[in-house]
């Protein structure tokens, strides 16, 4: 065996650079290979072994929490159920693995219901410290943690940290800025998205659903005047700003909505369509019909689909010069109108129409 | 007197025990399902006085379970579906489908009670 | 020529062998490098992401599923229920049954209740016709399906029908029996909803193999390693090219192809650059690489993205035949869109798509299995000229397969510290040794396919539906 070895570790010396490079290369390699196998074991061990463990505290906790949200107040002095599930639940946040757990029962819990158990939930989350350790993670040097903090705040609608919340508001990252003004609007619903007069971040359509979503758990639908943002430079904000319009039926922004018609955005003129069909801008009807063909095609298109919905006899004559027009969806959608103004004009077509796809088409307009 | 049946079709297992501990505690009886199958197979099984299912769930849905009672089974049975903020299409579908009430969630509880008390009642 | 020529030729080629073998090795380790930090970010932003909170909303953009089928009979029923079960608001399922000579048009008529309706097509993609028509469901349990039954013209012509219909935003192309989990379609429509500046064309999602794996009522219940080899051999490939590959080309911006078994597109490109191509087999990367140079040749700011969540399973060839035909049409499928689109090569107009993500491609993939020939036909000229020189030989035979091992266990690495998915005891051992046996199991016959897949193209043009043959994800 000792020969062996000497043997070898005198082919190796003896053997030109790359070759030792190579077997060199591979032995160190080798190692890493075999260390590599062994800790896959111990950590394969180790996650099994947490999953297990978490089962178990999971459905401990859950039913803890259960219970506790169905216990009444009880009376009296001594040591209560209630109290010893804070107890319990204060100790187990040190631990990190817990505390995560913990929290995704509570979060868990509160999509799903409201009133009164929600005002419970909360309570618990306040009264077994989370809130100190949410407050923790704002201090944290990592965006990511902090961001994190921010939203289970903003979760839990924890309203009596606000200054230490709305200093992120011009955080370097635009996740926990967003997080930050996703916690001003849970806390003060309309008012909160004061923001939006200075923003210059653009929002994503990801943002703007949060922001929508937030807004519309409320009870409390008082909106405030949106003009400003319809008006602002911030083309997201704008767009932002038409949805509001549209799912708050804001009737009385109609003139700014009509002047967005111009907007030099095609996305905000389309959205600014859309908006008036949804709130009866007759107007702005009459103005796209004038100037329908400076229109780009999706805003025809789109102009088709307003017409349908707020067309009046007098647009006969000019829903006629479009019966045969070559774009399908235009087609389409001014025979239906037609079909809806005059039905007798409609019948008389199939008998003109020579062309076997105007045809197909009138026909099948004709059965919907 | 018997205790009532209550077949509940939820996937999320938190609201479910929640919803199990708090109506059994009022004397009901209670059979859980994870999704719509097993609900369909608990509902043909044990005959209950009243399903609540929820609309979006794994492989059947709870429009599905609603039609296949309705239609299938056509039985009378009370449903009271829950559906997520936002499902508004969903619930008029349930509606006319023959589902008798409907929660959305996030719902209250207490709110739940007094309507399965109105409907077994 | 005399002998010290022919010594000079064979120095050159043992330079470009030896260069070419280099830098595929380090563009290994670059690429793990990068998708490590890359998987890490991920992770990190995923860490406060809450996709309850707009999981209900009925403002979030809508997607059609569209799923070509073609006598798909056996699970065709059961597979488009858990189509239909995905845990999204705003969508909706266009099954397009590709001229099927078998009974499934009829399943699922019976199944589902449908009733032909009136409806013509807008044929923005040109198409090959409606067969039995359109058909929707009577029951409003099923209001979200669509079921279209065509004229046979092959899976992108399929597809380019479902681009003709939907009437989506976004489009999910997947395979008809691929299994989604519920939160698939919401995680991976997430990029295109986050993203501001860039506008993304498509996203990717990873595919995991779900042979042996439970299956019930289309919910995946229990995840399994497979006992079979061949099985076992792809999961470990498919992790090494989805959690290290994709991952790493994701964050350079340079993926050139989504997986026809799940992915999302914008329509409106989508249809802009024609639809699928109906002349090549591989559709799937054809038409990402023209968005790509779509939006390249319009100047616009773009992105394809990649989400690394296992999000779609779907069953692996477990036979070598089925395997080698599979592989065959995806080489064939790389050297048709590479030829095609070969004005991208090199080309400094393309930016990094044509002088990155373009050139890997090329050089690795496509030209990779007809080096390693060449290599191979080498060897065994200098063993026949008694020119091999042994201890070099050897020790980088050695080496190479070494690092390969390696290689294999860092893509484990990532799948545990990432997704753990296969949990079960004993995994870990067997991954490992697959790690070591793989290169036996499965290279020989990528390779075989891979040059399989060059002749055919060369000699022989055939098209055709993949000829899988599944045994079925449900039947347990």
């Amino acid at each position: 065996m000792m020969i062996d070895y000497q043997h070898l570790m005198t082919y190796f010396n003896e053997s030109p650079i790359y070759i030792q490079v190579a077997w060199g290369t591979s032995l160190i390699l080798a190692i890493a290979i075999v260390c590599l196998s062994v800790y896959l074991k111990v950590l394969r061990f180790h996650l099994r072994k947490k999953e297990i463990e978490n089962k178990l505290l999971k459905s401990e906790y859950e039913a803890l929490i259960i219970e506790y949200l169905y216990t009444e107040d009880e009376l009296g002095d001594g040591h209560t159920f209630k109290e010893s599930v804070i107890e319990q639940l204060q100790s187990a946040i040190l631990i990190e693995s817990k505390r995560k757990l913990i929290i995704s029962i509570l979060y868990n819990l509160t999509y799903e219901v409201s009133g009164e158990l929600s005002d419970t939930i909360k309570t618990l989350y306040i009264k077994a410290g989370f809130v100190a350790h949410a407050l923790k993670r704002l201090e944290s040097k990592h965006w990511y943690i902090i961001a994190k903090g921010i939203g289970e705040l903003s979760h839990f609608r924890i309203d009596n940290v606000y200054n230490n919340v709305s200093k992120f508001l011009d955080h370097p990252r635009l996740e926990v800025r967003k997080e930050t003004e996703l916690y001003l609007v849970e806390l003060f619903k309309f008012k909160g998205l004061s923001f939006l007069n200075t923003l210059t971040d653009t929002l994503s359509e990801w943002m703007q659903l949060r922001l929508l979503e937030t807004l519309q758990k409320f009870d409390d639908q008082q909106i405030c005047d949106i003009n400003p943002w319809l008006k602002s430079q911030n083309e997201s904000v704008i767009l932002f700003a038409i949805k509001l319009a549209q799912i708050y039926n804001q009737f009385e922004v109609q003139n700014t909505l009509t002047e967005l018609l111009s907007h030099p955005k095609k996305q905000v003129r389309i959205a600014a369509i859309q908006a008036l069909t949804h709130l009866y801008g007759i107007e702005a009807k009459e103005m796209l019909k004038a100037n329908f063909n400076d229109l780009s095609l999706e805003e025809q298109i789109c102009f088709f689909g307003m017409l349908e919905k707020l067309v009046m006899p007098s647009d006969e004559p000019f829903v006629e010069k479009y019966l045969f027009h070559k774009n399908f969806d235009i087609q389409l959608l001014a025979l239906k109108i037609l079909k809806s103004i005059n039905i007798e004009k409609y019948m008389g077509l199939s008998k003109t129409t020579t062309n076997e796809k105007d045809s197909s088409m009138i026909e099948l307009v004709n059965t919907i | 007197m018997d205790k009532k049946r209550i077949v509940l079709a939820e996937d999320n297992n938190t609201l479910s025990l929640l919803l199990k501990f708090r109506l059994e505690k009022e004397g009901y009886e209670l059979f859980m399902a994870k999704d719509g199958k097993e609900a369909i197979t608990l509902i043909e099984a044990s005959n209950p006085d009243l399903i609540i299912t929820d609309i979006m769930m794994p492989f059947i849905s709870g429009l599905e379970v609603i039609s296949h009672i309705r239609i299938a089974l056509d039985k009378d049975t009370p449903i009271i579906v829950f559906s997520s903020a936002g499902q508004e299409e969903m619930v008029l579908k349930a509606f006319s489908l023959g589902a008798n009430d409907f929660m959305g969630k996030p719902f209250s509880p207490n709110e739940l009670m007094i309507r399965i008390k109105r409907i077994l009642n | 020529m005399d002998t010290s020529t022919v010594k000079i030729i064979l120095q050159i080629l043992h330079y470009i062998f030896f260069t070419y073998a280099f830098l595929a090795i380090s563009s290994y380790i670059v690429l793990s490098i990068i998708s490590g930090k890359e998987t890490l970010n991920y992770f990190k932003k995923k860490s406060f992401v809450n996709y309850k909170d707009i999981l209900s909303s009925t403002l979030s953009p809508s997607i059609t599923i569209i799923a070509p089928a073609y006598n798909e009979s056996l699970n065709i029923v059961e597979n488009v229920r858990s189509l239909l079960s995905n845990h999204y608001v705003n969508y909706s399922v266009i099954i397009v049954n590709d001229g099927s000579k078998d009974d499934s048009l009829e399943r699922l008529i019976k199944a589902y209740n449908l009733e032909k309706i009136n409806y013509i097509v807008n044929e923005k993609i040109k198409t090959k016709p409606l067969r039995a028509g359109v058909f929707k469901s009577k029951n409003p349990a099923f209001e979200r399906l669509m079921v279209v039954d065509k004229e046979n013209g092959g899976k992108a012509d399929a597809l380019n029908m479902g681009l003709n219909i939907s009437k989506s935003k976004y489009v999910a192309c997947i395979d008809v029996d691929c299994l989604l989990v519920e939160d698939a379609l919401l995680k991976m429509i997430k990029p295109f909803l986050d993203e501001t500046e860039t506008k993304v064309i498509a996203a990717g999602g990873v595919i995991r193999i779900a042979n042996s794996c439970v299956i019930k009522d289309g919910k995946l219940l229990d995840i399994n390693l497979p006992k079979n080899l061949l099985v076992q051999s792809q999961i470990l490939e498919y992790l090494r090219a989805f959690l290290l590959g994709r991952m790493a080309w994701s964050k350079l911006n340079g993926l050139l192809v989504i997986s026809g078994a799940f992915g999302i597109l914008d329509k409106n490109i989508a249809i802009a650059v024609g639809g699928y191509d109906t002349n090549t087999v591989g559709e799937d990367m054809e038409i990402i690489v023209r968005m790509r140079r779509y939006m390249e040749e319009r100047n616009e700011k773009y992105r394809v993205s990649y989400i690394p969540d296992p999000l779609c399973w779907t069953e692996a060839p477990d036979s070598y035949k089925i395997f080698i035909s599979q592989r065959n049409r995806w080489t064939r499928g790389t050297i048709e869109t590479l030829k095609k689109h070969r004005k991208v090569a090199f080309n400094p107009k393309y930016g990094t798509f044509g002088l990155i993500s373009y050139p890997y491609w090329l050089i690795f993939e496509r030209l990779g299995p007809i080096i390693e020939v060449v290599g191979l036909l080498y060897f065994t000229i200098l063993i026949v000229l008694k020119e091999v020189k042994w201890e070099y030989a050897l020790s980088f035979l050695v080496l190479s397969y070494i690092f390969s091992v390696l290689f294999s266990i860092v893509a484990i690495y990532s799948e545990e510290l990432t997704f753990h998915q296969y949990k079960k005891k004993g995994a870990g051992v067997k991954l490992i040794l697959l790690s070591a046996l793989e290169p036996f199991i499965l290279h020989p016959f990528v390779l075989y396919a891979a040059v399989r897949g060059n002749f055919d193209y060369f000699f022989k043009k055939k098209k055709s539906w993949g000829n899988m043959v599944r045994k079925g994800l449900t039947t347990n």
